[in-house]
């Protein structure tokens, strides 16, 4: 009896792997995330897969080309600003959301009204927080005025402002809406079950738009949240994408046939944030610019790059992110790699015998240890403390800790106010508290001439990297690993499109 | 034997509230809970709002009387990030989480009362040192390890087995075996242990005497009183199964509790923490008072010890 139930077993186990998924053959593709979703409301679900996920059930009125960079017609066919304050947008006629209702400014109005309420709770506020009205024209054509004059309006109406249907949004609620979805994107929510979830393509998407038509019929998105188990399932065939594959396997990855594995240039920089308020503790060395000069000399970035960060990863001198409008890199001050200078430095601030600093990190613990290395050898001996993304953020929002060597991905907004913006505001973030810089970064996301924000942006950065307020360190590579018949393009921005995406 | 049970009662109520402590302190003192719900872009300003809206900054103790009264009216909380309640997501992940701890202990049993067996029949044998080897290295190899040594031979060299998900039976292998062979050695040493002593005793050897076949004597008569304290090994075992699936479901991608643990853990939702350590915990009590009562029942003379 137990030996024929074995064979059965065993019989059943062959057969049924290769029945759960078949790639090409029915125009289908298999996709593992590492994280669950709070839900689908781009809104709520603004972490790096949430994103990726909302931008194919939902639309944004402009979608800005990964490739070029321009802003390219998607709700909107155009746009003109009117004055300082307001945008105006050409509603595209004719578009319906995934349950048929017809797409009109009244949604566009609903939607953005609805998040910029901070009593919505839109998780990142600084998507929404400078709209100050949306007003429908007519039925198809809707303005959006902001508070104060924002340059950067148009990063956010392309990267961050889906648009809901209003009648069954309002009908549904909040909570509804994130379980239930319905958006005029490429791909409509199927089956969800548990944390996985099918997407399905809209056959009546609508055409000439700047996400151009979907080739995949089924996008079946997997929840894996242990890295080592995706590269088995990408071994294996049994999912065809995945993303977030440490550096060192790329290689090997790349070598087998049916797989390709590339390193990606991303949007993401990494850097050391020093307590220099002394938020964590009121005698702390950080406060004298020497000390934090000294850091800077002292940390070998071209090594740490060269050795732990590999494919186009590339050091950064400003705080921000090289191809963002403002971040004037040439403007900043250059730190040198020079143990000796940063001994000297630590003599002339009566460090000479060295102290103790907390440095929480969370990405990567072999950098984290080499900052650590680093520092040990000019005398600073650094405690690093390795967390999760969310609560090692937490803690240097806390002020708990005197250096964070984290990243920030800027919600892939493609300017300066979503970098330093986000850091030199004396928000929880802000360890500097230098109110020089945050005066001149608050007035520069406010400057509608161009030339004259580049002029904020730059005096900006060269203060903050003359007081030596962070450790820029060095841009992250995102690892991809694909079946090699899949039409793959990793974009700069870490927003994967598989709406562009089809098998050979 | 009431007032046995009663002690035992006691005591579990007194475990349990101090676990609610823990987690409750902890949860508050880790990460501030304002921040976390205000999300990433707060001003200071809103976290304030919200701190006080939510009150946050009332004395920990009036907090944890506060929720304490929310627990008693069955209300869990919700999670600061899905805004879904927290009873309804455990809900959800409670029947995978479940199964997999019931195959789990199942195939454990099914490998260790044999072994066990066939081990105290010959000790000292090659059966029973090859037992003895089985149980080192079931013990001896992470759960984390052993899940993908599995994966790479039954999912990616043989291609047998899916290798992680939930949606058919045959998902359920590997993470089982990972699972249960963690838990077999222990209860097979039981096993082992009981038989010997049991085989030794008188009345086995009057039951020898009498011409009992050798099959009759072990299974009528023997492995009975043996497999007693496998009973309260193996409610003691479940406690740690629901341990351990925290990391055997983060590798095969099961999503049952464990899992929501882990996930909850990476983006500091604390209700969610709170509430699976606590529901988790009264399970474990509950098993172990289970596991007390079982005993005293079959056992007078734990009663008398008392």
């Amino acid at each position: 009896m137990f030996g024929r139930s074995r064979h059965l077993l065993l019989a059943a186990a062959i057969a049924l792997p290769t029945a759960l998924h078949a790639g090409p053959a029915d125009n289908s593709l298999t996709i593992a995330l590492g994280e669950e979703l709070p839900g689908f409301d781009g809104y709520i679900s603004t972490s790096r897969d949430g994103v990726v996920v909302t931008r194919h059930l939902f639309d944004m009125l402009i979608y800005r080309n990964p490739e070029t960079f321009d802003y390219e017609p998607l709700l909107a066919t155009a746009w003109r600003r009117i004055d300082d304050l307001t945008w105006e947008f050409d509603l595209r006629p004719g578009v319906t959301f995934h349950n048929g209702d017809a797409f009109t400014a009244e949604d566009v109005v609903w939607t953005l009204t609805t998040y910029a309420d901070p009593a919505t709770g839109a998780r990142s506020q600084a998507a929404v927080s400078w709209i100050d009205r949306v007003e429908a024209v007519d039925e198809l054509t809707v303005r959006i005025v902001s508070k104060e004059p924002f340059p950067a309006a148009l990063e956010f109406v392309a990267g961050s402002l889906p648009i809901h249907p209003a009648a069954y949004a309002q009908e549904v609620g909040l909570e509804g809406f994130a379980q239930a979805p319905v958006g005029t994107g490429p791909y409509r929510l199927g089956e969800v079950r548990g944390g996985d979830f099918t997407l399905l393509r809209n056959e009546a998407y609508f055409e000439g738009g700047g996400k151009g038509t979907p080739a995949i019929d089924r996008i079946d998105v997997r929840l894996i949240p242990d890295t080592a188990t995706r590269i088995a399932e990408i071994l294996s065939g049994g999912v065809d994408w995945t993303w977030n594959v440490p550096a060192d396997q790329i290689p090997q990855l790349d070598g087998l046939p049916h797989v390709t594995a590339e390193l990606g240039t991303t949007m993401r920089t990494a850097m050391i944030l020093l307590d220099g308020a002394g938020r964590a503790n009121p005698d702390t060395p950080l406060a004298d610019v020497r000390v934090r000069q000294a850091i800077n000399h002292a940390i070998d970035r071209e090594g740490i790059v060269a050795a732990l960060v590999g494919g186009t990863g590339e050091v950064i001198h400003a705080p921000c992110y090289p191809l963002q409008f403002g971040c004037v890199s040439e403007a900043a001050v250059v730190y040198e790699f020079d143990p000796a200078r940063a001994r000297e430095l630590l003599a002339e601030a009566g460090h000479a015998d060295g102290f103790t600093l907390r440095m929480g990190s969370f990405r990567d613990r072999a950098r984290a240890e080499a900052v650590q290395a680093n520092l040990a050898a000019v005398g600073i001996r650094v405690e690093v403390e390795m967390l999760q993304a969310r609560a090692s953020f937490s803690s240097w929002r806390e002020g708990q800790i005197d250096m964070w060597y984290g990243d920030w991905g800027s919600f892939s907004i493609a300017d300066n106010s979503a970098a330093m913006g986000n850091f030199f505001d004396g928000s929880p973030n802000d360890g500097a508290l230098d109110e020089e810089i945050n005066a001149l970064v608050a007035e520069a996301a406010r400057i509608v001439d161009p030339d004259e924000r580049l002029a904020a942006y730059a005096e900006a950065i060269r203060l903050a990297t003359e007081r030596a307020h962070w450790v820029p360190m060095h841009t992250i590579v995102m690892g991809y690993a694909y079946n090699a018949g899949l039409n793959f393009a990793a974009p700069v921005d870490e927003v994967p499109r598989f709406f562009l995406s089809s098998w050979n | 034997m009431l007032s046995f049970l009663m002690r035992r009662l006691i005591l579990s109520v007194a475990v349990v509230s101090a676990i609610s402590v823990i987690t409750f302190v902890l949860s508050h003192v880790a990460i501030d809970p304002a921040a976390g719900i205000a999300g990433d872009s707060a001003t200071p300003a809103d976290i304030a709002l919200i701190r006080a809206q939510y009150g946050f900054d009332r004395p920990l103790a009036v907090q944890y009387l506060a929720y304490l009264g929310q627990i008693a009216q069955g209300d869990l909380g919700r999670s600061y990030l899905t805004r879904q309640p927290v009873a309804d997501m455990i809900l959800a992940r409670a029947p995978v989480t479940a199964t997999l701890a019931g195959l789990a202990i199942l195939l454990a049993l099914a490998l260790a009362v044999p072994l066990g067996v066939l081990a105290a029949l010959r000790p000292g044998s090659g059966v029973d040192r090859l037992a003895l080897a089985i149980a080192v290295t079931g013990q001896a190899i992470p759960n984390f390890w052993a899940g993908l040594l599995l994966i790479l031979l039954f999912g990616v060299t043989l291609g047998w087995l899916p290798i992680s998900g939930s949606a058919t039976w045959a998902h359920f292998v590997l993470p089982t075996i990972t699972l249960g062979t963690f838990a077999t050695p222990a209860l097979m040493r039981l096993v082992r242990a009981g038989m010997i002593e049991v085989l030794e005793a008188d009345y086995i050897r009057t039951a020898r005497a009498m011409g009992l076949r050798e099959r009759t004597i072990l299974f009528r008569f023997a492995l009975r009183p043996a497999i007693l304290p496998v009973i309260s090994l193996t409610a003691v075992q479940l406690g740690f199964m629901l341990g351990g699936s925290v990391v055997v479901e983060s590798v095969f991608a099961l999503q049952g509790l464990g899992y929501l643990a882990w996930q909850s853990m990476t983006r500091a939702d604390m209700p969610v923490i709170q509430a699976i350590v606590l529901m988790v915990s009264l399970i474990y009590v509950g098993l172990m008072l289970l596991a007390d009562a079982l005993n005293a029942a079959l056992d007078p003379r734990i009663r008398a010890a008392q």
